[in-house]
């Protein structure tokens, strides 16, 4: 996918795009941006470094990568393919993408993975520095029972537009969260068909927004089958003139009986300035259904900042650890512990 | 030592302190009481600095500084603490979070080295099972689904931890049965010390049987009306707030 079809799409879907108007924010995403190139990193796991788009096999590490991940070429895009059983990754994986001053005005990605039947795949997308537009897809491919668990890291600078698509059959389980901070523009769309009984969904995400920076998540999660869970669980922090934007879609199709659905989006407003535009839907054709959504939109609580001062916390670190445990209930749904560490240094880096 | 000298406040545009005159030495616990209404918790958010109590006139000083110049938590790190009546609940901070924060930014205050989480975790156990709070207690959410007497007890936790010098506890005996006064009474006991001043709110003298005050004052309609020794909360008892009228 390119720039171009994000904007036709935009056209397309007026009613899908009605809070984020793509254009204009295209022009006016900032000319630089201080490049965050700082890749450094711990542990052992394997980490496959992009640069500008392009897979870099000597920065990165291929650790216990089993022989059965195949790696495409760039004109096809990047291919994970997982087989049966036999190559479960049980090391979490992680995907840096970064960019230098040879970066094009967009960066095009297209990931397809594909996890065979009872495999397990740990992937973390960490989008460290773009100055540009970086336009990715991702088309996600889960067999009977297999399990997926998916983080991201946006954290770029530049201009994100991302579209995964992710089809989860029998018994599979797509477990994605994204916290997307210090972004001009993020357009992150995750569209799951929970095709066999008893797949599962959970998605969950933070979006940090301060300045002018704007992020919008648009979720659609179809339940095609019966006995098919999902869970999703946003929470949005906005400071200054920013804005955010949640679109969950729940749609729960005529045979999908005993579908357990659950949606909820919270903001925290920090400023008068800033704004937050929540759209929860629920398209519902079955009748033994679980469906349940919810939506708040508040800010600080005064009489919590002053208990917290007048235990001795200045008002900056009140308020950085009262934004914390908002985002918490969001933390609590990572399962992988090391990840969970990951996301709240962030998260208490931007509060401060 | 405190001393408080006519002290006006207002609410908006509601006066509600008008001219409290206050002197407490360090070394000594005075009760205030008083009517639903006089006051008595806005003097102790007005002593402890909160947004939205405007004071018109009149000073406040604390062992030689002027408290009103100083901010919310400039004052904690002078050694003022108010256990409210009213402990606000945060969900998403675990009681040993908050524990844990407060009591190394009063010790930053004051100079002294923070504690690491293994020495934090001994002092807060510590001070948990004198007060009679289960450790589980320190895991939750501050305050978060606590019974009113735990909650009280909570503030006392936190004064016990944090060590301050002037302790202000507004009606902290309300909603405790008489196990759990005895232990919050044991706990501001054993806090009793030369270099500490104390102002016991409350509207019981059952609290005062436990902890007992120097001095006792009657706060209504905005002013302090009559100051006397222990007896005095007798008498109140006995007699109600009837003869203090807001002519008077
Ligand atoms: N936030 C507020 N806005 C307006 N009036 C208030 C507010 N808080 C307290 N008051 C008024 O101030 C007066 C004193 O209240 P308070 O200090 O709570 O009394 P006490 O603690 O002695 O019962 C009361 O008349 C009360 O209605
Ligand atoms: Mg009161």
């Amino acid at each position: 996918m390119s720039v171009a079809n994000f904007i036709n799409r935009s056209h397309q879907d007026k009613e899908g795009w009605k809070y984020t108007d793509l254009e204009a924010l295209l022009k006016t995403a900032p000319a630089s941006i201080a490049m965050n190139n700082n890749i450094a990193d711990t542990g052992d796991h394997p980490r496959f470094v992009f640069v500008n788009g392009v897979f870099q096999s000597k920065q990165s590490r291929f650790g216990a990568v089993p022989s059965c991940i195949l790696m495409g070429d760039l004109a096809t895009g990047y291919n994970l393919v997982l087989g049966e059983h036999t190559c479960l990754v049980t090391q979490p994986i992680e995907f840096v993408f970064t960019a230098d001053e040879n970066a094009p005005n967009e960066i095009n990605i297209k990931l397809t993975i594909e996890v065979g039947a009872n495999g397990r795949l740990t992937l973390l997308e960490n989008h460290l520095a773009s100055p540009t537009i970086t336009v990715l897809e991702t088309e996600i491919i889960l067999h009977a029972s297999a399990k997926f668990v998916h983080g991201k890291i946006i954290h770029s600078g530049g201009t994100h537009l991302a579209r995964s698509t992710a089809q989860v059959a029998r018994g599979g389980y797509y477990n994605n969260f994204t916290l997307i901070r210090g972004t001009h523009l993020t357009r992150n769309e995750i569209d799951v068909v929970l095709q066999g009984e008893e797949a599962q969904a959970a998605l969950n995400g933070t979006m940090l927004l301060r300045g002018t920076e704007h992020a919008d998540t648009t979720t659609r999660i179809t339940h095609a089958a019966p006995h098919c869970a999902s869970r999703q669980i946003y929470k949005t922090v906005l400071d200054g003139k920013s804005r955010g934007v949640f679109q969950g879609k729940i749609i729960v199709a005529k045979d999908a009986q005993k579908t357990d659905g659950y949606q909820l989006s919270r903001a925290l407003l920090l400023s008068d300035q800033a704004e937050m535009d929540a759209k929860p839907e629920l398209e519902i054709y079955a009748d033994d259904v679980k469906c349940s959504h919810g939506s708040t939109i508040g800010d600080l609580d005064e009489q919590a900042i002053f208990y917290l001062r007048s235990r001795g916390l200045n008002e900056a670190q009140a308020r950085a650890l009262l934004i914390e445990a908002f985002v918490a209930e969001m933390l609590e749904e990572i399962q992988i512990e090391a990840w969970r560490d990951i996301f709240r240094a962030e998260i208490e880096r931007w509060a401060q | 030592m405190l001393e408080i000298k006519n002290l006006h406040a207002a609410i908006g545009n509601k006066e509600i302190l008008k001219g409290i005159d206050l002197t407490i030495p360090s070394g000594e616990v005075h009760a205030i009481m008083g009517p639903n209404g006089s006051g008595k918790s806005t003097l102790s958010y007005v002593l402890a600095g909160r947004a939205g109590y405007d004071v018109t006139q009149g000073s406040v000083i604390f062992n030689g500084k002027d408290l009103l110049a100083l901010n919310t938590e400039e004052r904690a790190a002078t050694g003022v603490f108010l256990a409210m009546q009213y402990p606000v609940e945060i969900p998403g901070v675990t009681n040993m979070m908050f524990l844990k924060s407060a009591l190394n930014a009063i010790r930053k205050s004051r100079g002294e080295s923070e504690l690491d989480a293994m020495q934090m975790l001994k002092v807060l156990r510590g001070k948990a099972k004198e007060i009679g709070l289960s450790e589980e207690m320190l895991k939750r959410a501050v305050n978060v689904g606590f019974s009113g007497g735990e909650k009280k007890r909570n503030e006392i936790l936190q004064m016990a931890v944090l060590e301050p010098l002037l302790c202000l506890l507004d009606e902290t005996d309300s909603g405790l049965d008489i196990d759990a006064l005895k232990i919050v009474a044991d706990g501001v006991n054993a806090l009793r010390s030369p270099a500490r001043s104390m102002i016991v709110i409350t509207h019981y003298q059952r609290l005062l049987d436990y902890i007992k005050p120097d001095r006792v004052h009657v706060l209504a309609f905005g002013k302090i009306r009559k100051s006397g020794g222990a007896e005095l909360a007798h008498e109140l008892e006995a007699k109600g707030y009837a003869d203090f009228t807001e002519a008077a």
